[in-house]
């Protein structure tokens, strides 16, 4: 990205006019604008770490059983022999024990680590949050790209259909869909994707409707070029900028859907570990042990305003109107 | 078009959203795997008891032909019975339980709404200061954390270290003085209502502050940054009549647009504020049937939870209308 970056910037100084310098000068000034904004700096490292985390976890977990973690650490799903049951943090002294370095914050009601716990439960939140985010973008946007494109019926059809999604409250909407289908992790996946396809759908649309009418569209029609082409090749990439916003962000809520599915005992089932079943299991001890309630929510938290900060400072960097 | 009848007109256009929310809620319900007879009679059940259920719940008809009937069913609000609830018409369950959820939600609205406009101005007034900041960074964080959270954070230092409000529960306010423990005269009543709404209101009602109060902020930057009101500030009006009389109302409609989207995160909220506070309404309603598998009382329960989100745009939409004279509704005699 860097090495783009100079050459661009230097072109728009001379004032190149063509459009695909200017395209690339505003990327470039963009990003300029990006790394300029600490708030959205901090996100970026927080993004960076959490998942960098969630890879390290799942390597772990799915190819080597977690031998990594109980060789060094503790297993994140199995209860110690003889571990001691909700242990406060570093420091605190409950009825059970006092903090020590062995469990820096302490343990849950099986004795397990808690930040063992917390680590492994990051792959969870990162790699729904991901994934249901794609695949809702990806079909929210070609499902928009399409209906705003043609007009007419097939948008009246697409939209009337999108519409309908919406009236369920979403969480309602994934409920439903788990019930029926289970309370699996894939299945909270696509529930949540489902979700998330209106959000994509209004927001490409309406900017497939003014690139729509853009010359070199026009030109494109007039050349002969085929409507796929023409959606895949020109209008979705130029409507793309505030999608890659809107994805970041959506990131966030997303994670925090499956956090709440998780919490409801929806989602992965124990003991596998993920923050919002913690959350959930953490209720019936919050008088003895508060702490075991307050980390899971922490680590939500962190990774949400992640996203969301980086979300915010890509939008101010691509529209420097909507900074305030 | 008067009003009235654009109100007339918009409950008319939700009968076919309504209608479809029906058609995917019965196809997913009716997708479940195994038999749904099975899990209603028990697993000690014979194959003629297991027959007589399969006859006296109608699953014995084809697909389409419970499709059309239930269609018809619900048109006159029967919904079926509920299972778990020892057949109780799950209609009435609903209208038991509706209330709690609506008190719930127009009081974690209220609270929302009446905190972060002050501050959404406030901040938007003060651009770029102290206080500006500590608004943005706290409408950050608001939107980036877990309801429930704030729901068990709160029981903690509210109810178990400081013993100030109750953990869980609901009281209503029009329940009777004898109902509610404690209660001599209306007043209690009152007053236990009011504590047990606090902690939930605040719950519930933190995502829709923070969300409302960034709106409001960059909605009302946006105003008081516009020619007309230069104008007003060269003619040397005080920014406090210019906030007041030009800015405030013309800065509302992107707040409102944003309150509408909020009322689906909102009625997700109330089903997870009813899980950490124990609080039978709605939200508590759909667990309870989606644990039981009772399937009536799923598909109602999903249904009335979309009657509620359909309609709460409606509010928002005709308010809209009421705010921006600009909008007509629809008519040819504007």
């Amino acid at each position: 990205m860097s090495d783009s970056t100079v050459p661009a910037g230097e072109s728009t100084r001379v004032g190149s006019s063509t459009e695909e310098r200017t395209a690339v000068s505003r990327s470039a000034q963009a990003f300029r604008q990006l790394k300029r904004n600490s708030a959205s700096r901090a996100g970026l490292y927080v993004i960076g770490i959490v998942t960098l985390v969630a890879l390290l976890t799942t390597i772990d977990a799915d190819i080597f059983d977690y031998q990594f973690a109980a060789t060094f650490w503790y297993h994140p799903e199995n209860d110690p022999s003889g571990g001691e049951i909700l242990l406060p943090p570093i420091g605190i002294e409950n009825e059970f024990g006092a903090g020590n370095w062995a469990h820096p914050l302490g343990t849950d009601h099986r004795g397990r680590d808690i930040l063992v716990r917390l680590v492994y439960g990051t792959r969870i939140a990162v790699q729904v949050g991901l994934l249901a985010t794609g695949i809702g973008m990806t079909l929210g946007t070609v499902i928009g790209a399409v209906s705003g494109y043609y007009g007419g019926w097939v948008d009246d059809v697409l939209q009337r259909f999108v519409e309908s999604l919406y009236a369920i409250p979403f969480l309602i909407l994934v409920i439903a869909i788990m019930s029926a289908f289970g309370r699996e992790l894939g299945i909270a996946i696509v529930g949540v994707s489902i979700t998330t396809i209106p959000v994509f759908t209004r927001l490409i649309r309406s900017q497939v409707l003014s690139v729509r009418e853009m010359e070199y569209v026009e030109a494109a029609k007039a050349a002969g070029v085929r409507d796929r082409h023409i959606i895949f090749r020109h209008i979705i990439p130029n409507s793309l900028a505030p999608v890659l916003v809107q994805s970041t962000l959506q990131v966030g809520v997303n994670i925090l859907i499956v956090a709440s599915l998780s919490f409801l005992g929806f989602g992965v089932q124990p003991p596998t570990p993920s923050w919002g079943q913690m959350l959930a299991q953490s209720r019936q001890y919050m008088i003895v042990n508060p702490w075991f309630s307050i980390w899971p929510g922490i680590a939500i938290l962190v990774t949400v305003i992640g996203f969301n900060m980086l979300g915010d400072g890509l939008r101010d960097a691509i529209d420097p109107r909507s900074n305030d | 078009m008067t009003t009235a009848g654009y109100i007339g007109r918009r409950l008319l256009q939700i009968v076919p959203v309504l209608w479809f929310v029906v058609t995917v809620t019965f196809v997913l319900i009716n997708s479940i795997p195994g038999d749904p007879v099975r899990i209603l009679v028990g697993p000690s059940a014979d194959a003629a008891a297991i027959e007589a259920a399969r006859v006296q719940y109608g699953l014995d008809q084809p697909l389409y032909v419970r499709y059309v009937k239930y269609l018809a069913a619900i048109a006159t609000g029967d919904f079926g019975t509920s299972i778990h609830y020892g057949g109780v018409p799950v209609t009435a369950k609903i209208l038991e339980r509706l209330p709690v959820t609506l008190l719930l939600l127009v009081s974690s609205f209220t609270l929302a709404i009446g905190t972060a406009i002050p501050l959404g101005v406030f901040a938007a007034k003060n651009r770029n200061n102290r206080y500006d900041h500590l608004a943005r960074i706290t409408s950050l964080v608001g939107v980036s954390t877990p309801s429930f959270w704030v729901g068990l954070l709160l029981i903690i230092v509210f109810a178990y270290y400081t013993n100030l409000l109750p953990p869980s529960g609901l009281v209503m306010p029009w329940a009777p003085p004898g109902s509610v423990e404690g209660a001599t005269s209306r007043l209690d009543v009152l007053a236990t209502s009011a504590s047990h709404l606090i902690l939930p209101s605040i719950t519930l009602g933190t995502l829709q502050m923070a969300a409302i109060t960034r709106i409001e902020r960059s909605s009302m930057l946006e105003v008081l940054n516009k020619d007309y009101v230069q104008l007003a500030r060269a003619y040397g009006i005080s920014e406090r009549t210019i906030l007041r009389k030009q800015a405030f109302k013309n800065a509302q409609l992107p707040v409102l647009t944003v309150i509408g989207i909020q009322i689906t995160t909102a009625l997700g909220g109330a089903v997870l504020t009813e899980t950490v506070f124990n609080i039978n309404g709605m939200g508590n309603l759909i667990i309870t049937a989606v644990r039981a598998q009772d399937y009536q009382l799923i598909m109602g329960t999903t249904i009335f939870f979309a009657i509620m989100f359909v309609l709460g745009v409606l509010v928002v939409d005709v308010l809209y209308a009421v705010i921006d004279p600009r909008i007509s509704y629809g008519g040819a005699d504007e």
